[in-house]
């Protein structure tokens, strides 16, 4: 008989997020086991606990998920998971802390879309500011498009951690095969009039681009919006729009709500905890692995 | 009454609900997982999923003084029909505070109300079992000789798998030394502390570097190597200074292994390196996982199906892998 799939569930939060568990649940793992407050320090013994109690083949039936909140830690957790594997002992690792590799994935596969079927063309060379951008999500849909070829300016309130979050995001998790950059939030008026594509990722409730910033974005095509909770990031973008035009554009440009893309986010998490199900050999996934999927989600459904 | 008529509506409308209801109506096992730290063991959620458990419920960060309510929670809230179908796991990484836990649990059931419980902190308690036990099976089959007529080591002793290996060795008669890498204090006090609590005489000494290794190995007739996973505590070079070394056995599955010249997969296979006048054999992490697999899969098995109720540690654990070792050589 085969084994009952496993999924344990780390975190360094104090709690798993709901949202992943029902997840987990319903991709069909049919155990999901929670690790609380789990310090990076102690991943390589639980994934070696993990690794040494079932078969190389249970362990096919047998992943682990990293949640917590930061992508910093998150990406250094997967690396420390990957590396504790004694092949063939080993398991599927999939980070997503917050769900913000998901859900940033889901946002740039969707601008990639509109930009193909409003504008015909792609994310290679277009400007985009990322607003609100030193969070999770925003530092993950920034280093997705910047691999991808777009230009990505990091907008936060305070200068410094801006330019901060856009060294770690080009030279940690690109590699250093990207360069992003970094500006203040006093100054996204100026970025603005030379901008392609907004990615408002900043905290809910709160507006990012104003009506104004939209009359004067000459060269606007897409706006995306992660912010479910009104007032809405970008003026006049609501959550429910998928590719409506925004009132007031000279250019033309199309909104993207938090509803599109969180559609999109579902089915790429769902794909990618289905994939670890799913594959011959452990996979270790992470944003890139989530653009893949959202990328194939959006393209198949268009 | 109502809910009759509304059950002799369903399989006109919803004849698949009926058979899901009745299903229902069976209830799921469940798996009470107390941990004092601040996780479980993911080694044990798997094994616990494999042996057959329906639902397992992490308790974490658990105090002694929980375990007396916890354990009347799980109780009360079944019939006493249903014990076989709820049970209790403690792990940790202190085995004195496992047997604690266990015995106020025990002391916490009313009966009829009663279900099995099972401690193996960190494993440790089928680990050490299935080591000494395929150690002993080796030094009877390799070298006609028991553990009461042997002197053993047990390297990274002050650990929860040593600890617990020092105590069975002893308890089986063996003469029994806990080291530990660093302080003579620390294998002294723990010598003292698990000597007194399992009634054994446990010795204590301190070796780190190659020369005291070397020194303190020259008469040991066993050698278990219980420490971290990953350092390697025994060379060969140190290994030939074991003129009297009739065993060895290491835990360590990660590379490099913690006693140099025996493999993962080893079962009695002498050991690389050494020369053949010494006759040494040695058994490696594997093996011994193999059997503490078993042991772990068949005690937590055994409290799904027992009629009344169980309560393991690592003594059913030590009997489990003899009955084991006893089955498989009348086959």
């Amino acid at each position: 008989m085969d084994k009952p799939f496993i999924l344990h569930m780390l975190t360094t939060a104090k709690n798993l997020s709901p949202f992943d568990v029902n997840m987990a649940l319903d991709a069909g793992w049919v155990s999901a086991v929670p690790y609380i407050n789990v310090e990076p320090s102690e991943v390589r013994g639980l994934v070696q606990d993990a690794i040494f109690s079932r078969s190389p083949k249970g362990l096919k039936r047998t992943a682990i998920f990293i949640g917590g909140r930061e992508t910093k830690q998150a990406m250094d957790m997967l690396k420390l998971a990957k590396n504790a594997m004694v092949p063939p002992f080993e398991v599927s690792v999939f980070a997503d802390p917050s769900g913000a590799f998901t859900t940033a994935a889901g946002m740039v596969a969707i601008v990639e879309k509109a930009l193909i079927e409003k504008f015909d063309t792609t994310l290679e060379g277009k400007n985009i500011l990322a607003l609100g951008g030193t969070g999770p999500v925003g530092q993950a849909a920034a280093v997705i498009a910047a691999k991808a070829g777009a230009n990505v300016r990091i907008i936060g309130r305070q200068l410094d951690k801006a330019e901060r979050i856009a060294e770690l995001c080009s030279e940690e998790f690109g590699e250093g095969d990207i360069t992003i950059t970094a500006g203040a939030d006093a100054d996204k008026g100026d970025y603005i009039k030379s901008t392609d594509i907004v990615f408002a990722t900043g905290a809910a409730g709160i507006q990012l681009l104003s009506p104004e910033h939209i009359a004067s974005a000459p060269q606007l095509k897409v706006a995306a919006d992660v912010n479910a909770v009104p007032p809405s990031g970008i003026a006049g973008v609501d959550a429910f729009d998928n590719c409506k035009p925004i009132e007031g554009s000279p250019s033309g440009a199309v909104g993207i709500g938090a509803l599109a893309i969180g559609n999109v986010k579902y089915q790429a998490q769902n794909r990618l905890l289905r994939k670890m199900l799913e594959a011959d050999n452990p996979v270790y996934l992470n944003f890139e692995h989530a653009f893949e999927v959202a990328r194939d989600f959006v393209r198949d459904n268009a | 009454m109502e809910k009759c008529t509304f059950l002799n509506f369903l399989p006109k409308f919803f004849p698949h609900c009926v058979s899901k209801s009745t299903a229902h109506n069976e209830k799921r096992s469940i798996l009470h997982m107390l941990d004092p730290m601040p996780n479980n063991s993911p080694f044990d959620i798997n094994m616990a999923v494999d042996a057959g458990f329906d639902v397992l419920m992490p308790y974490s960060n658990v105090k002694l003084e929980s375990v007396h309510a916890l354990t009347q929670d799980a109780i009360f809230s079944r019939g006493p029909g249903g014990e076989k179908k709820t049970a209790m796991f403690i792990g940790g990484r202190d085995i004195g505070l496992a047997i604690d836990m266990l015995n106020t649990s025990k002391q916490a059931m009313v009966p009829p109300f009663e279900i099995a419980v099972m401690a193996d902190p960190s494993g440790a308690f089928t680990t050490a079992a299935a080591l000494v036990a395929c150690v002993e099976k080796e030094l009877r089959e390799k070298h006609n000789k028991s553990l009461k007529e042997s002197k053993a080591l047990v390297f990274g002793g002050t650990g929860p798998v040593g600890l617990a290996t020092a105590v069975i060795a002893a308890q089986q008669g063996a003469q029994t030394t806990l080291i530990d890498h660093l302080s003579l204090d620390a294998a002294q006090d723990a010598a003292k502390e698990y000597g007194r609590r399992f009634k054994v005489e446990l010795h204590a000494a301190v070796a780190g570097s190659d020369e005291e290794k070397a020194e303190i190995i020259s008469d040991a007739d066993i050698i278990f190597c219980t420490a971290k996973a990953g350092i390697q505590v025994l060379s060969t070079a140190v290994l030939q200074h074991a003129k009297q070394l009739k065993v060895a056995g290491d835990v360590n599955a990660v590379p490099p292994a913690g006693i140099e010249g025996i493999d993962v997969n080893d079962f009695g296979k002498a050991l690389k390196g050494l020369p053949d006048s010494q006759n040494t054999v040695g058994i490696g992490a594997l093996a011994v996982g193999s059997v503490k697999y078993k042991l772990q899969h068949t005690l937590l098995k055994s409290m799904l199906k027992s009629d009344k109720p169980l309560f393991l540690d690592f003594r059913d654990a030590f009997n489990e892998a003899q009955a084991l070792f006893a089955t498989a050589e009348e086959s």
